[in-house]
């Protein structure tokens, strides 16, 4: 039977996107600047 | 049309191409929670894979090899262009390298039961990360637009000499890190249902990358732009 590791995967699930959701968002909103 | 207006009608569809890669990356995470079986040995935790290896093939093959390349196309050419887009490519490249140092460490701590050894493909992953924080941060305290450009192109064509080194690592040395199982010589040794989560998790990060390189390489021409229309005007260029 696996490991169960679920919470493992969730952490670096919602790691992963914090980073990437901040970067897109901070590039999308600095570079529109008028 | 003025380099201004060029530039702010790249950034539009900038915006819009990392809109589709955004959407595409939530599309792996759907695919690969909820239609990828999990794996027999390693359980759940190996589904951080279809985050991790993507996030690794954009920064160090994509993200960083456009960095040397058009690093050593500026070294020649000397044309501005070409320092944006390798300068917009290393800071992109940083954010996915970020992912791939944070989301490694959680793998291995559910499989090594360790947050860290320091291997050669770990420890040379970090270095690699290290030369592409200081080429920010060298890029951010040189001020004159050719020297800086000149000196980043150095140190960038420096740290991409370095992904071939990494990519042998798991090769060369004693490590722990796992072999690969896509980019390798012969069939990738997965099943069916597992590759197409990889091809595709490769493909929407791919997409993503762009959508990101694209829009901060149109705001690094739209502010090199204004900042020499302000010089042609007699305002002060580093406003």
């Amino acid at each position: 039977m696996p490991p169960a590791n679920g919470g493992y995967m969730v952490a670096a699930y919602v790691a992963a996107a914090v980073i990437y959701l901040s970067y897109s968002a901070w590039l999308y909103w600095r570079s529109r600047g008028r | 049309m003025t380099a201004t207006a060029s530039a702010e009608r790249a950034l539009r569809r900038g915006g819009v191409l990392m809109a589709v890669g955004l959407l595409m990356v939530a599309g792996v995470y759907v695919r690969a929670l909820l239609f990828t079986p999990e794996e027999a040995t390693q359980g759940l935790a190996q589904k951080i894979f279809y985050i991790h290896a993507p996030s690794a093939w954009v920064a160090l093959y994509l993200a960083y090899g456009i960095v040397g390349i058009f690093s050593v196309l500026y070294l020649f050419l000397r044309d501005p262009r070409l320092d944006l887009l390798a300068s917009s490519s290393a800071e992109v490249g940083t954010v996915f390298t970020t992912v791939v140092l944070v989301t490694g460490p959680i793998w291995g701590k559910t499989i090594w039961g360790a947050w860290w050894t320091w291997d050669a493909r770990l420890t040379s992953t970090l270095f690699l990360y290290f030369i592409y924080l200081a080429y920010l941060v060298l890029r951010s305290a040189v001020e004159e637009p050719g020297r800086r450009a000149r000196y980043s192109a150095v140190l960038g064509i420096l740290g991409a000499l370095l992904v071939p080194f990494i990519h042998m690592t798991v090769y060369l040395f004693r490590t722990l890190h796992p072999m690969p199982v896509v980019l390798q010589p012969g069939r990738p040794r997965v099943p069916g249902a597992m590759l197409v989560t990889i091809l595709y998790s490769f493909l929407a990060f791919t997409v993503f990358y762009f959508g990101l390189l694209w829009r901060r390489y149109a705001w690094a021409r739209l502010a090199a732009a204004r900042a020499q229309g302000d010089a042609e005007g007699g305002a002060d260029a580093t406003r």
